[in-house]
C-alpha cells in the first residue's frame, strides 16, 4: 500500500489527483526537484486522445520514459522516447516540458507526450493541448504530430 | 638568469681549478651575499609570480618619509609642479617631427595590439533576432611607449629562442596616465623621453617593421574595425590553494552514510606494478587560477567611439571585472580571405585619415541596433 | 522600519569603498573599481571624461516603476560606463516600443513576432508572476492555464522579437512573486484570451489584490510553509511542519544591515541612477508629444 501511495505522490499531476480523496495522498519524502527533466523512468503525461494514454492514467500507472534516444539521455523538447505503458512498449514524442526552457519557449505544469506507432503515424487523432510554436520548426517525422496539433502558443 | 649563470661559472672555475681573480670573487660573494639574487631561478621559475625581476629598476618610491613632513598644501603643490612640467614634456613628443613613412598592410605583417580593461558582459541581439552576449572592453588613455626594430631585439636578453630572428620587433604600449610623483626617476624617464606621463601598465607587442608606430601615438578602440576578429589575453580569476574537487572537478566522496574524513578527497594517485609511480601531470590540489590565458578569434561587433568600447563577442573572456586584457589581431588562419579583401588600418587608425570624425556608434551589419523598430519575420517565399 | 531605513541610508552615506570592503585586490592584473574611475577623470589622461551635469530628482517611486535601471548590487560586476551604455541602449529600445508599468500580479498580452506562425505573429496572455534581472537582462514571467495545461513563458523585456506589450489589469499582490500559483487550483491563473483591459486612469494609486490563494495538497515544488508569503490561506498542514519552519527561520536576518546593504543598491546610488532616468524619461515624452 505504501508503495502504492508513494507512486501516487510522486505523479504530482491533478489530473491523477482527481480520483483520490485528499487524505490519501501525503508524501513522505521530497519531491521537489526530480521531476524537473525528461530521464529514464520519468512518469509523463499524455496528451493525445488515444485511450491507451487515458486508460493508462485513469488506473493510476501513468507511462514511464523507459529510454530517451539522443546522447544526452536527457528529453529535450521535440525529442523521441520510448515509453512503458500498459505493459507495453511504445514510442513517443515530447511535446511540453516542465524544466526551465529558453525564454519566448513555453514551460509546462507536466511533462507531455505524444504516443506514436512503429510505422511513425501518432497514435490519437488530436492534442488536447496547446504545444510550443517552437515545434513547428521541427521537420521529419514530426509534421505527422503537428498536423493534429490544436493550437500553438 | 643572470645570478644563475654567475654562480653557475662561479663553481666551474673552482671545479676546473682555475684561479678566479680576488675581483671576480669579490662579485660572486657580493651575489652570493644577496638572497634575492641567489635564488632567483625558483623565484622566477615559479608557474605564477608577482615580483618584477630584480634586474629592473624599481618603479615606484616610497613618499611615506615625505608624507609626515609635508603638509597637505604642500604636497598638492608639489603635485602640480609634476603635473605642470610633464605638461611641457609633452609639448616636446616626437610626433611633432614629419610623419614616420606608413606602408601597406600584407598578410604577413603583424600590427601591434591595445591594453583594454574588462567592463562586465551584456546581451545583444542580431537582426535575426539570435540573442549573443558581448564582452565589455575599453581602451583607456593607450599609448605607444617605445619601439624597438628588430635588428635590435634579437640581441635582447628577453628575446625568447623559438622566435625566428630579425622579424619581429618589440613594441611597449602604456595605459592609465598616473601621478609621475608616486614613480622612481628611471621609471618616469621611460615615458618622459616620449612626452608621456608614466603610464601605471606597460605590456610589449611583437610587431613587423612596417607596423611600427611611432612612440608618443595615442591607440584608440578604432585601432580595429568592426567585423575584425581579435585574440584576447588575460590572467584567470585567481582562486587561490585549492582542493581538487573545485580545481579538477573530482567527484569527492559521500556526505554521509558512515563517511568519515573521505568527503573532498583525490584518492589513489599511482598505480601498482610496474607503473608503481606518480607520474607527471597528475591532477593534484594547488593554486587555480591566476594564469595567462587566450581566447581566440573572436569578433568584434560594436564600437563605442566617445567612451572607447569594444564589444567583443562571447562571456568567457578571461580574468574578473577591471583586469587587463591584451587585445590584439587574431593570428588564428580564420576568415584570411576576408582579411585581405578589407585590411585593417596600418599601422594605427590616425583620425587624420577620414574626412568626418567618426559617428559615436559603429555596428556590425548583422547587429541589431536599438533605434530600429522591432524585428518582424516573412516568407522566405515574399522576398 | 522607518528608523532602520534611516540606518541603512546612513550607512550609504558614508560610502564604504565596495572594492575594499568585499573584494581584496589581491590580483596582481586587476584594478578596483576607485582606481579605474579616477583614471577616467584624470587630468593626465589623453581625453578625459567629461564631468556629468547634474541630475534631477526623481519621485520616490521610479524605484519600482523602474526597476530594471537599478544595477546588480553584486561589487564584483558594477562597472559605471558599463551601465550608462547598457542604459542608453534600453532607452533607445524606449523610444520604438512601449513598455508599460506593470507589477507582479498585473495581467499583460505580449505580442511576439514568430517566424514558424502564420501571421508571423504569436500573443500569450498571462498574469506576471516574477521580475528578475537588471539591465538588458531584466525579464519577466507570464502564467495561464490554457486547455486545463498550466503553462508559462519568460520573455526578456528588450528583446527586439516583442512587437508589443500591452496591460490588461494593472496591480499589485501581496508578495514580491507568486511561483506558488504552480501549486494553487487553477482557478487562480486561468485567464481567457479575450480579457477585456480594465482602465486605469493615469495617476491613480496601483490597487493592490487582496486574494488568498488556496493551494492543492502536497507535494508542492517549494516548501512554501517556510517562506513569509501572505497571499495564501491557511496551508492545512500538521503541526510538524511549522514546527521545523519555525528551526530553520532566520528572523534576525531582518537586523542585519550589513546583509541588506549588500544584497541592495544604496540610496544614494539608487537617487543618481534614478534622476537620470526620471531625465531621460522626461526628454522620451517630450518627443513623443512632438
Amino acid at each position: 500500500m505504501a508503495a502504492y501511495l508513494m507512486r501516487r505522490s510522486i505523479l504530482g499531476s491533478h489530473q491523477c489527483l482527481r480520483t483520490l480523496s485528499h487524505q490519501e495522498i501525503v508524501s513522505k519524502f521530497s519531491t521537489t526537484k526530480c521531476l524537473g527533466e525528461i530521464q529514464k523512468m520519468t512518469r509523463l503525461h499524455v496528451v493525445d486522445n488515444s485511450g491507451t494514454g487515458r486508460i493508462a492514467e485513469f488506473t493510476g500507472r501513468p507511462p514511464r520514459c523507459i529510454h530517451v534516444y539522443n546522447k544526452t539521455g536527457v528529453g529535450r523538447l521535440g525529442d523521441k522516447i520510448l515509453v512503458a505503458i500498459r505493459g507495453k512498449k511504445k514510442k513517443a514524442f515530447i511535446v511540453g516540458c516542465k524544466q526551465k526552457q529558453n525564454f519566448m519557449v513555453p514551460r509546462f505544469d507536466s511533462n507531455n507526450i505524444v504516443l506514436i506507432e512503429d510505422t511513425g503515424m501518432p497514435t490519437g487523432t488530436r492534442i488536447k493541448v496547446p504545444i510550443p510554436s517552437s515545434l513547428r520548426g521541427n521537420s521529419g517525422e514530426f509534421t505527422k504530430i503537428l498536423s493534429i496539433a490544436t493550437k500553438f502558443l | 638568469m643572470a645570478a644563475s649563470m654567475m654562480s653557475w661559472r662561479l663553481s666551474v672555475s673552482l671545479r676546473c681549478g682555475q684561479s678566479a681573480s680576488f675581483q671576480q670573487l669579490d662579485i660572486f660573494a657580493r651575489v652570493l651575499a644577496q638572497p634575492h639574487l641567489t635564488q632567483l631561478h625558483i623565484t622566477r621559475g615559479a608557474r605564477r609570480t608577482c615580483k618584477a625581476a630584480p634586474w629592473l629598476s624599481k618603479r615606484t618610491v616610497d613618499h611615506k618619509l615625505n608624507e609626515e613632513v609635508l603638509t597637505t598644501e604642500s604636497k598638492e603643490f608639489l603635485k602640480n609642479v609634476a603635473i605642470e612640467r610633464f605638461k611641457e614634456r609633452m609639448a616636446n613628443s616626437p610626433l611633432k617631427d614629419a610623419p614616420a613613412e606608413r606602408h601597406q598592410w600584407t598578410p604577413k605583417s603583424l600590427r601591434t595590439g591595445v591594453l583594454a580593461i574588462k567592463l562586465g558582459v551584456i546581451p545583444q541581439w542580431t537582426k535575426d533576432g539570435h540573442r549573443f552576449t558581448c564582452t565589455l572592453l575599453q581602451v583607456l588613455d593607450n599609448h605607444v611607449v617605445r619601439y624597438i626594430p628588430p635588428e635590435e631585439f634579437s640581441k635582447y636578453p628577453s628575446f625568447k629562442k623559438k622566435w625566428r630572428k630579425n622579424i619581429f620587433g618589440s613594441l611597449v604600449v602604456g595605459a592609465l596616465s598616473t601621478d609621475p610623483f608616486k614613480f622612481s626617476k628611471g621609471y618616469n624617464n621611460l615615458c618622459a623621453k616620449v612626452g608621456l606621463p608614466p603610464k601605471r601598465k606597460l605590456t610589449r607587442f611583437l610587431v613587423t617593421p612596417d607596423a611600427a608606430v611611432e612612440p608618443g601615438t595615442p591607440l584608440k578602440a578604432t585601432h580595429f574595425k568592426v567585423g575584425d576578429y581579435v585574440d584576447c589575453q588575460a590572467k584567470t580569476i585567481g582562486h587561490g590553494f585549492q582542493g581538487v574537487v573545485k580545481r579538477w572537478g573530482f567527484k569527492g566522496g559521500p556526505a554521509s552514510h558512515g563517511t568519515t574524513k573521505w568527503h573532498r578527497r583525490t584518492g589513489n594517485i599511482g598505480g601498482g606494478r610496474n607503473k608503481a609511480a606518480v607520474w607527471k601531470g597528475r591532477k593534484m590540489p594547488g593554486h587555480m587560477g591566476m594564469e595567462w590565458r587566450t581566447l581566440k578569434a573572436l569578433k568584434i561587433w560594436r564600437i563605442n567611439t566617445k567612451y572607447n568600447v569594444l564589444y567583443v563577442m562571447g562571456q568567457n573572456v578571461p580574468g574578473p571585472v577591471h583586469c587587463y586584457v591584451r587585445v590584439m589581431d587574431s593570428r588564428t588562419l580564420f576568415r584570411r580571405k576576408e582579411r585581405i579583401q578589407r585590411p585593417p588600418h596600418m599601422p594605427t587608425f590616425y583620425p587624420e585619415d577620414v574626412d568626418e570624425p567618426l559617428p559615436e556608434e559603429i555596428f556590425d551589419e548583422e547587429m541589431f541596433k536599438f533605434t530600429e523598430p522591432s524585428i518582424t519575420f516573412t516568407d522566405k517565399k515574399d522576398k | 522600519m522607518a528608523a532602520l531605513g534611516n540606518r541603512v541610508a546612513a550607512l550609504g552615506r558614508i560610502r564604504l569603498l565596495r572594492s575594499s570592503v568585499f573584494i581584496q585586490c589581491r590580483y596582481s592584473n586587476t584594478l578596483p573599481e576607485a582606481t579605474v574611475e579616477k583614471h577616467r577623470k584624470s587630468k593626465l589622461a589623453q581625453d578625459p571624461e567629461e564631468s556629468e551635469t547634474e541630475s534631477l530628482v526623481a519621485p520616490r517611486d521610479y524605484k519600482y516603476v523602474y526597476p530594471e535601471f537599478l544595477p546588480d548590487p553584486k561589487p564584483q560586476y558594477r562597472d559605471r560606463i558599463r551601465e550608462k551604455l547598457e542604459h542608453e541602449d534600453m532607452f533607445r529600445r524606449r523610444t520604438v516600443l512601449k513598455i508599460p508599468e506593470f507589477y507582479v500580479g498585473s495581467i499583460l498580452a505580449v505580442l511576439v513576432s514568430d517566424p514558424y506562425a502564420p501571421g508571423k505573429k504569436n500573443r500569450f496572455v498571462g498574469i506576471c508572476i516574477n521580475r528578475s534581472g537588471h539591465g538588458l537582462r531584466s525579464q519577466f514571467t507570464l502564467r495561464n492555464v490554457v486547455d486545463g495545461q498550466g503553462m508559462e513563458i519568460t520573455y526578456e523585456l528588450y528583446n527586439p522579437t516583442i512587437q508589443g506589450i500591452e496591460v490588461l489589469k494593472l496591480e499589485k499582490r501581496l508578495d514580491p512573486h507568486l511561483f506558488y500559483l504552480r501549486d494553487a487550483l487553477p482557478e487562480y491563473s486561468t485567464i481567457p484570451f479575450d480579457f477585456e483591459p480594465v482602465p486605469h486612469p493615469p495617476g491613480a494609486t496601483i490597487p493592490v489584490n487582496p486574494v488568498k490563494v488556496k493551494l492543492r495538497p502536497r507535494p508542492w515544488h517549494e516548501r512554501w510553509e517556510r517562506q513569509d508569503l501572505q497571499g495564501l490561506q491557511d496551508l492545512e498542514l500538521p503541526e510538524r511542519f511549522y514546527e521545523r519552519a519555525r528551526e530553520v527561520a532566520k528572523p534576525w536576518e531582518k537586523y542585519d544591515l550589513m546583509k541588506q546593504y549588500r544584497e541592495s543598491i544604496n540610496d544614494d546610488d539608487a537617487a543618481k541612477i534614478m534622476g537620470y532616468v526620471y531625465k531621460k524619461i522626461q526628454e522620451l515624452e517630450k518627443t513623443k508629444e512632438r
